[in-house]
């Protein structure tokens, strides 16, 4: 740098981050409350079937998993006051009633022989869900306003994908007959279909709403 | 899913065996001879002096590793068993979730070091001694048992395997009990500074969940197995727990039920023993 | 050749002495010890896993504590594979001394940790050729622990492991030069 008196542009030529974003304020905070709900339901069952699935390989992985989800909602827990969300409680908050009924039926399996429909409800539903409704934000909040957002999605995301990746896996292992095949989608369908009464982890809009694009002026 | 699970339904395969701690107290034999005074005075203390000393400290690593499943489990049950909020602080379920994941490190660190002492999973009985008398209902009740007793355990089980690998040249061994001893330090910790917290304005309840965790550290000395006597085979790691928040009277107050348990332990032997020679 | 087990009759444990005396009489029958008598005392007040094996011309004398009998997953209840180990082991350190080439080794008692790490390796491997399980991971373990966690320790375990015809002097003469590389 020969002269350091020289104007350089603020943004530089390989920073294209767009000022404007989805989300309000206000709207960033209802969805951040919502994933903070939604982590902590995650972490709390986690923990709670460690002691109920015999399979110790299993058992080690949803204690691991288990502190990564409640990692993620403490990270939620402390975006919620920078958006002006003093109570943090009051915002911790399912995003409707059919929300609360998919924890309700993913956490219902207890006994030994449930370790597949554990499973399904958490790796094969609820962390996909997580996942798009993530996505979604990431791809659609201020890539200037909302960095600190964007920053934690980035971060949880990466466990979502390892800890999907797991479980994906963990199912797949445990999955030895046609029978146990059926089991695993009658389970998912069950609870997939709560999960669209409810719209997503963030409740309807969570990954957006698909509808034509205006088609410009010339049309 | 319900709340508080029952110590009988923990989930295990087919290779394990659990026994409760009233099977194990109803075992008459003993290896602390029942009359100290007339027998030779021989050290219980696991040292690689002992000439049992591989055997023996391949059984206690396999307590410690279903000791290690068992903490996961009632870290985890934490997350679950209470509401946030109303029964216990959001803060201290995060803590209780990390304590998980540390808890499901040191499983597989037992695993590791089980197939390095050459013992198989399930190969000694399982004793469920920890989750049943550590598992309280009410949330402090529960951090007294799991983090102060339990760990407080922890802390004297892996000083002592510690020392065991030091003195035996055994890298591998020193080096995994020097590492989860550290985590343990924190989950001592994390149970002393909550207590604290949660009990702030209510001196009744802290009373009582230090009955508690007197009533469990006492079950937890084993029928002597751990006390400052040579005739347990677990010494009192009053440095560690001194830097896990123990206070020394704390320490002192656990050596007194060491003893005491020792000597009660003693004194059921001979009564079994008399009993059964008739 | 006579086996005699006491007790007849365990109130301490769940052991059967006739079970014991069968699994004994398989042992001796393998290892060629039908000129001999064998006696089993086993002590059933301990659960330590220590047997105590006196030889002389006409008595092999076999005092286990009981938990060298006992299956470590049912606390009390007897192993079939651990008595078996347990009377292969006696036996076979019986005949080292009788005629195996251990006829100077010291007394049980007088036997250093190393040194008795070592023979019981030679022990252990020469079981293992017997088809009974033995876990060669615990051993190696165990004379790890006597001649240190290093290579050269390892290589003189799989070597006395593998051994077949060992002399005392020879295998004590591997020990005390093992803990001296160690050391
Ligand atoms: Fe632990
Ligand atoms: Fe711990």
């Amino acid at each position: 740098m020969a002269n350091p008196q020289k104007p350089r542009a603020p943004f530089a030529p390989w920073d294209r981050r767009e000022l404007p974003g989805s989300f309000s304020v206000e709207e960033t905070a209802r969805r951040v409350g919502h994933y903070k709900w939604a982590e902590m339901k995650l972490f709390e069952a986690l923990g709670g079937w460690i002691a109920t699935v015999p399979e110790l390989d299993i058992k080690m992985r949803l204690g691991t998993h288990c502190y990564k989800h409640a990692w993620h909602a403490e990270l939620w827990h402390k975006r919620l006051p920078e958006l002006r969300e003093m109570n943090p409680e009051r915002l911790t908050l399912p995003a409707n009633d059919a929300m609360v009924r998919f924890i309700d039926a993913m956490t219902e399996p207890e006994a030994p022989e449930l370790t597949i429909e554990k499973l399904v409800g958490v790796y094969r539903v609820f962390i996909p869900h997580f996942i798009s409704a993530y996505t979604y934000h990431l791809n659609n909040t201020s890539e200037i306003t909302d960095m600190p957002t964007i920053r934690s999605i980035k971060f949880i995301l990466q466990d979502e994908f390892d800890d999907w990746r797991e479980g994906e896996m963990l199912i797949q292992s445990l999955l030895e007959t046609p029978e146990e095949v059926d089991r695993a989608a009658a389970h998912q369908a069950k609870l997939e279909k709560i999960m669209l009464e409810a719209g997503g982890i963030a409740g309807p809009g969570s990954i957006g709403i698909n509808t034509p694009a205006p088609q410009g002026a010339m049309s | 899913m319900k709340k508080f699970m029952p110590v009988e339904e923990l989930a295990r395969d087919e290779r394990f065996n659990q026994i409760t701690q009233a099977d194990r107290m109803s075992d008459a034999r003993s290896a602390v001879p029942a009359n100290a005074e007339s027998t030779r005075r021989s050290s219980n203390r696991l040292t690689p002096a002992r000439a049992d000393a591989s055997d023996a400290a391949r059984a206690l690593m396999h307590g410690i590793f279903v000791g290690e499943i068992q903490a996961l489990e009632g870290a985890g049950r934490t997350c679950w068993d209470f509401t946030t909020g109303e029964e216990a602080p959001f803060g201290l379920k995060l803590d209780m979730a990390r304590q998980a994941w540390d808890e499901a490190r040191h499983v597989e660190i037992s695993l590791k070091l089980g197939d390095w002492m050459g013992s198989d999973v399930g190969q000694y009985a399982e004793n469920t001694v920890l989750f049943q008398a550590a598992c309280s209902n009410d949330p402090v009740l529960r951090l007294a048992g799991v983090n102060r007793a339990l760990e407080g355990l922890a802390i004297d089980v892996f000083t002592s395997m510690k020392e065991f690998g030091e003195m035996a040249g055994d890298p591998y061994l020193e080096f995994c009990e020097d590492w989860m001893l550290a985590d343990e330090v924190t989950h001592v910790k994390m149970g002393s500074d909550w207590l604290r917290k949660v009990t702030e304005n209510d001196p009744e309840r802290r009373k009582k969940a230090l009955e508690f965790q007197s009533i469990v550290d006492k079950m937890f000395s084993y029928g002597g197995s751990r006390s400052d006597s040579d005739e347990s085979s677990l010494g009192i790691a009053r440095r560690f727990r001194e830097l896990a928040g123990f206070t020394s009277d704390e320490n002192e107050h656990i050596a007194d039920l060491g003893l005491q348990a020792l000597e009660e332990r003693k004194a059921q032997i001979r009564e079994k023993q008399a009993a059964a020679k008739n | 050749m006579a086996i005699t087990v006491t007790p007849e009759t365990f109130s301490f444990v769940s052991f059967d002495s006739a079970y014991i005396a069968r699994i004994a009489n398989l042992v001796a029958e393998q290892l060629g010890l039908t000129d001999i008598d064998i006696e089993i005392a086993v002590d059933e007040t301990s659960p330590l896993t220590r047997i105590d094996v006196e030889v002389t011309d006409s008595l092999i004398s076999i005092r286990p504590l009981s938990g060298a009998l006992e299956d470590t997953r049912r606390p009390r209840q007897q192993s079939e594979l651990a008595t078996t180990l347990a009377m292969a082991r006696s036996m076979l350190r019986a005949r080292d001394r009788l005629r195996g080439g251990f006829e100077n080794a010291p007394l049980d008692t007088e036997l250093s940790l190393p040194q008795a790490a070592a023979w019981d390796t030679y022990i252990l491997g020469r079981i293992t050729r017997m088809s009974i399980e033995v876990k060669k991971q615990a051993a190696l373990y165990n004379f790890r622990n006597r001649h240190g966690f290093n290579d050269a320790s390892d290589h003189v375990f799989e070597k006395i492991w593998n051994a077949e015809t060992f002399t005392w002097d020879e295998l004590s003469a591997l020990s005390a030069n093992t803990l001296t590389l160690s050391a």
